[in-house]
């Protein structure tokens, strides 16, 4: 236990300066990809939406009192993002399966490695559909140059998040639990 | 009956629950962190309370040295990507930039030549503009012939061109060689410098006139020597030796070469003079052709030219005073001793004075490019000193005495 949480924290830190650090030289096209949201879609698929929460708050934290652009924007924007992709693809737990079977609903999920970057596309696409907003209410114009900029973003950043799921679910012991978890149920 | 656990499953379940606490404990405290310092944040901001921002002040300070390392790291590894990226290309930006480097020498090379070409042109067009009346043709060298006795060439122009043998070739305003040997398409330039070469020239300060040869068959130089001058003048060195127009259908004027050294007061058989040529002999590309062909009235004034003639005033009105010949122009002979003192009245009156307009005019002092033959031009591009040479003045015509001043004789 103890692992898992210093493990987070490492990710949390990585995430924060991952995005600080390195975005701007892997852009694309000048396009910088979101890695810490990349990075917390494979954490709320992997570990559940509690994770993913005290994770996006972290970073969210880091980059609020680190590189603040507007007060307040990056503290609510990164868990309001990661949430609602937590909402959508996050690991159900046992007990919300079960109270789905009892009202009769599917609940089948679709595979983890196919969900994250499905998560991380939702939570990017609210990222920068904020943004989008923001710098419209500022008074710009928007043009196809800014929905094409936010595009492609939301595919770089899911190609990463699909990229980076291995890695780190397998460095989070995901896969193990996992293991363990099918070899109990036998 | 009170069932006993084994004392391993005791152990473990004693451990299970410590361990739930421990994770109870430890996920609280990260919890309440987190959101403890994002709440301090929150009032800090909202509420301008800067000793709230103790918690962003400790993790900025934690923060701040593990981004500093991380970033110095990064940017280690990008630099160090940047230059495999740019070693990987290197070998193909030095092709391409020894490729653009041999562009640019070749392009360098053709801009020379056509620089060199573009003076050359310019040389001939000032040589051809000064020179029209000569009916100039520019030829170009296709074939050269440099032994150690002949100095020809070839030329691309023949009769077809109207070249003709015998005609003067000049480069850079100055003699060159004639044409000889001259067929349809071209024709065969003997330079002056060649032993079988002779031109007729003179010095142009002091006008004496000899023999123009080359010397290339006598010692091997590329020289000419100068024969025949008259005895009791001594060219001095660097005077101007230009072709006298004598002879072939040579123009009067090309400069052929400057005096260089003397071998006058040697042996009578051994007298010339030495002439270094104007024209560079190793580097002949482009030639002009004159096309001159002297008129007969040319040839006659050329020869009148050439005559010590003395100008003889015509006859005036007035009586002809009596001038001793062999005496001062203006020493007039003694007047014979009067028998009678001369009556006034018949002293002519001035009214009888004859008329000025019957005193003969001078006759004009003739130019150098007069009516009395055409004679080379050097073109002004061509900037020596020696190219500016000018004709010795002829004499001046002797004065008509004024006639109040005569003495007359009575019959």
């Amino acid at each position: 236990m103890l692992g898992r949480v210093l493990k987070m924290a490492v990710l949390t830190l990585l995430a924060y300066l991952l995005q600080a650090t390195t975005a701007q030289y892997i852009s694309v096209w000048d396009v910088a990809p979101n890695i810490a949201l990349a990075l917390i879609a494979v954490v709320t698929v992997g570990l559940g939406a509690k994770y993913s929460l005290l994770m996006s708050l972290a970073v969210g934290y880091l980059m609020e009192i680190m590189l603040a652009g507007v007060q307040f924007f990056n503290l609510v924007l990164y868990p309001v993002s990661a949430m609602l992709g937590a909402l959508v693809f996050a690991d159900k737990s046992e007990r919300k399966l079960e109270e789905l079977r009892a009202q009769g609903k599917d609940t089948r999920q679709l595979h983890p490695h196919l969900r994250t970057p499905l998560c991380a596309m939702v939570s990017i696409l609210v990222f920068e559909f904020v943004h989008v907003i923001y710098i419209y209410l500022a008074g710009v114009d928007l043009d196809s140059g800014h929905i094409g900029r936010a595009l492609v973003d939301v595919v770089y950043t899911m190609l990463l998040a699909g990229l980076f799921q291995f890695p780190v679910r397998a460095w989070l012991g995901i896969y193990r639990q996992n293991r363990l978890n099918r070899e109990k149920d036998r | 009956m009170k069932l006993k656990v084994p004392k391993t499953e005791r152990r473990k379940s004693k451990d299970s629950k410590a361990k739930r606490i421990l994770r109870i404990v430890l996920v609280g405290f990260v919890v309440v962190l987190v959101v403890g310092l994002v709440g301090l944040h929150l009032v800090s901001t909202i509420f301008g309370n800067e000793s709230l921002g103790f918690g962003d002040q400790l993790v900025t300070r934690v923060v701040t040295p593990a981004q500093e390392g991380f970033s110095t790291v990064v940017d280690w590894v990008v630099d160090r990507l940047y230059q495999l990226k740019l070693y990987s290309r290197l070998e193909l930006e030095y092709n391409n930039l020894r490729q653009e480097n041999e562009q640019l020498v070749y392009r360098a090379m053709l801009a020379d030549e056509l620089q060199y070409k573009l003076s050359v042109y310019e040389n001939l067009y000032d040589e051809i503009s000064v020179n029209e009346s000569m009916n100039p043709l520019v030829a170009t060298v296709i074939g050269r012939e440099a032994g150690n006795y002949f100095s020809v060439f070839t030329i691309n122009k023949g009769s077809n061109d109207g070249v003709k043998e015998f005609m003067a070739v000049t480069m850079d305003g100055a003699l060159v060689g004639y044409t000889y040997d001259v067929t349809a398409t071209k024709s065969l330039v003997r330079t002056i410098i060649d032993s079988e070469a002779s031109i007729a020239g003179l010095i142009s300060s002091t006008r004496d006139q000899g023999t123009v040869r080359g010397t290339l068959g006598i010692d091997g130089r590329a020289m000419c020597r100068m024969y025949y001058l008259p005895e009791d003048h001594l060219p001095r060195p660097g005077d101007v030796v230009v072709t006298s127009g004598v002879g072939m259908s040579f123009p009067k004027g090309i400069p052929i070469g400057k005096v260089k050294e003397s071998t006058r007061g040697m042996e009578s058989n051994k007298q010339y003079i030495v002439v270094e040529p104007q024209a560079d002999f190793q580097h002949v590309e482009y030639v002009i052709v004159l096309r001159y062909q002297p008129t007969a009235g040319d040839v006659e004034s050329q020869g009148l030219d050439d005559l010590d003639l003395a100008l003889v005033p015509l006859e005036t009105a007035a009586p002809v005073p009596t001038i001793q010949i062999g005496s001062d122009f203006y020493q007039l002979a003694p007047t014979p001793e009067p028998t009678e003192t001369p009556v006034p009245s018949e002293t002519p009156a001035p009214g009888e004075t004859p008329d000025p307009e019957a005193t003969p005019a001078p006759t004009p002092a003739p130019s150098d490019n007069g009516e009395g033959g055409v004679e080379y031009q050097v073109p002004g591009g061509i900037t020596d000193n020696s190219y500016g040479f000018t004709l010795a003045p002829t004499a001046t015509p002797t004065p008509t005495p004024p006639p109040l001043d005569m003495t007359v004789e009575e019959e």
